[in-house]
């Protein structure tokens, strides 16, 4: 198999879970104790609003019916009107995936190489001060309480030193002044962005480390490696051409693996810092009740998470010429 | 991760009286581990403090960790005599609600790896066992179960039933976190359906229900156990972050509603006595289990061990 059809089966496997996952909603919401309008219409309404949202959702059709114009109106993009916005659904999600898309893809590659060129010259300088302390460093990182690491980390770099913003995205004066250049825009968003990135960072960094480094020990006992030693080839060519690319296979396996446990860590993260993203509109929203707008950040979500799975499944493909699916 | 993939290759267990038999050289292997011994040290620790959670409330009402006010106090207090932690925004007593979240912490823990473990060694055993269109159905099914994100899954789940209980908490967290298990358990399966005395059992005539539990869960239980350890450190983060977010029991305290408190009532600049002790607790917490997971890990997986003693 080619690596096209390797990415259409791939692809065809990606909608039928999502099918099965937009399904599972749509059973969850109508088999609620509530009353099923509840979940697309509010209580401020007005009699004339609800009966037009009651036709967009064929709620009084039969459940068959509802459940086909559900897929449809999924397909269409109409995900309804927020109840706490007053605005289409679609419109506020818009709005804020590309802001979680962000700061979530940057902290993502940022510690995963990180993580890898660490573990790498752990493994490397196994047994020394280095590899001890850093190890014992990630260890301890990678079982911080992420929401507790970032209240410790507001309150310290953010109120005591005062080096970051406390939360937030953007500084609105340097935005809103038409003097201001885009290099000041970008640098205030990056001001902004430190912190939670920085959260982010401290919490999974470790385990990549770790998972490197193990790795990387193991690889380093193989025969290959024997043999270019044998042939004099320099260290640095050996562990880094040589060595580091197998040993990072795994690690890219469990940078997959702990996609959603990293999902959700970037909504809790999001929540903290108020970061204007998709993982702090979900927990918003479920906290206002506005049904239609959760129902439609967990499936943007959901979405994002198959998305990205694919891409560490390209990855890996790249990674190890092996595979050719 | 190679370790998972590498286990399938060990050699054979003769059943689970064999096991228990050799759980006493087990435990003298675990024993020589120092961070593992570290992890139980730990884990002893927390079951202390929520032994220890009973009796605050005895010495005096006003220590009870949810509805005990001190009458004297009605504001947030720093460490004094009467309260060793200080006392919350409504004057309740840090210390006694730090024992009662290391009792919910364990319990919740505990009990949502044990029932997730249960469901992912059924699952694991039967896809393995009966392979062909079972295998195919489960093992997709775990695939999706596997990608989801268990703590915004748990947020719909709420926005649509309400408030969760926390026994309702620890069956969704168990359904969401089977699949992982399952996965490792149908592969030992898989190795465990082609050995001599499975096929030895299934001429003299054992129905598949005999075969699976008397002969092969035996040796599968050493791993799902492996796996409750990772389960447990899970399931408490799941329900910290949860609680953290407002969502939690209302009934009862948990680390993570301690913090959420600090936060939401905006002490978390004037109160390291109240912000510091909740997240100390979840991450020693976290760090038990793991340091216990991974000299278990060593001790059932004799490949690992050779490496650590090499270096």
């Amino acid at each position: 198999m080619n690596l096209r059809k390797f990415l259409l089966v791939r692809s065809g496997q990606i909608v039928v879970t999502f099918w099965i996952i937009l399904t599972l909603l749509f059973v969850l919401f109508r088999l609620a104790p509530s009353d099923p309008l509840s979940v697309v219409a509010d209580s401020l309404m007005s009699e004339e609003e609800i009966q037009i949202l009651k036709a967009q959702f064929g709620l009084d059709e039969p459940l068959h019916r509802q459940y086909l114009l559900y897929l449809w109106n999924f397909i269409r993009g109409e995900f309804g009107t927020s109840f706490h916005y007053r605005q289409p659904v679609v419109e506020i999600l818009g709005d804020r995936l590309p802001k979680t898309a962000l700061l979530f893809t940057t902290a993502t590659v940022l510690y995963a190489l990180a993580g890898i060129s660490m573990g790498k010259i752990l493994a490397w300088y196994r047994g020394s001060l280095l590899d001890s302390g850093m190890s014992f460093l990630g260890l301890l990182t990678h079982t911080f309480f992420l929401p507790w690491l970032a209240l410790l980390l507001i309150w310290v770099f953010g109120y005591k030193l005062g080096w970051f913003p406390l939360s937030g995205m953007i500084s609105p004066e340097i935005w809103l002044d038409p003097e201001s250049s885009l290099l000041a825009k970008f640098m205030d968003v990056l001001h902004h962005m430190a912190l939670p990135m920085g959260v982010l960072f401290l919490t999974h960094f470790g385990g990549y480390m770790l998972v490197m480094r193990t790795t990387m020990l193991e690889t380093l006992r193989e025969d290959y490696i024997l043999t270019a030693r044998a042939k004099g080839l320099p260290e640095k060519v050996i562990r880094n051409r040589h060595a580091a690319p197998n040993a990072s296979l795994p690690v890219v396996t469990s940078l997959g693996l702990s996609l959603a446990f990293s999902i959700n860590g970037g909504a809790l993260t999001e929540t903290i810092f108020s970061w204007p993203g998709l993982g702090r509109e979900l927990v918003a929203s479920v906290a206002h009740g506005d049904y239609p707008l959760a129902q439609a950040a967990f499936l943007f979500i959901a979405a994002f998470v198959l998305v990205a799975n694919l891409v560490v499944d390209v990855i890996y493909a790249y990674l190890d010429p092996r595979i050719r699916y | 991760m190679a370790s998972s993939r590498d286990r399938g290759k060990e050699k054979p267990l003769g059943g689970g009286a064999h096991f228990l038999r050799h759980l006493g050289e087990n435990w003298a292997i675990y024993r020589k581990n120092r961070m593992g011994m570290g992890g139980l040290g730990l884990l002893v620790l927390f079951g202390l403090m929520a032994l220890a959670s009973f009796v605050p409330p005895l010495l005096d009402p006003m220590y009870h960790p949810m509805n005990g006010m001190d009458p004297e106090i009605d504001t947030s207090t720093g460490p004094s005599a009467r309260h060793l932690l200080g006392t919350d925004f409504m004057g309740r007593d840090i210390l006694s609600q730090l024992l009662t979240g290391a009792r919910v912490a364990l319990l919740i823990g505990v009990s949502a790896a044990f029932m997730a473990v249960a469901i992912g060694t059924m699952v694991g055993m039967v896809a393995g066992y009966f392979g062909g269109i079972v295998d195919t159905l489960l093992m997709r099914l775990a695939d999706i179960v596997m990608v989801l994100p268990g703590l915004l899954v748990i947020l719909i789940l709420s926005s649509v039933a309400g408030q969760l209980s926390i026994w309702n908490l620890v069956l969704i967290i168990a359904l969401l976190k089977w699949a992982g298990v399952s996965r490792i358990i149908r592969s030992q399966t898989l190795s465990l359906k082609v050995r001599p005395y499975v096929e030895a059992a299934r001429v003299a005539g054992a129905s598949h229900t005999r075969i699976m539990f008397r002969h092969m869960l035996p040796n599968v239980l050493p791993l799902s156990f492996l796996y409750m350890t990772f389960g447990v450190t899970s399931a408490i983060l799941i329900e910290a972050s949860l609680s953290f977010l407002g969502f939690g029991d209302p009934s009862t305290v948990s680390w993570g509603m301690m913090l959420q408190w600090v936060w939401k009532t905006g002490h978390m600049f004037k109160a390291p006595y109240w912000l510091l002790p909740p997240g100390i607790c979840i991450s020693l917490i976290t760090l038990a289990f793991y340091l216990i997971g991974r000299a278990m890990d060593e001790v059932l997986n004799p490949r690992l061990r050779k490496e650590v003693l090499e270096q």
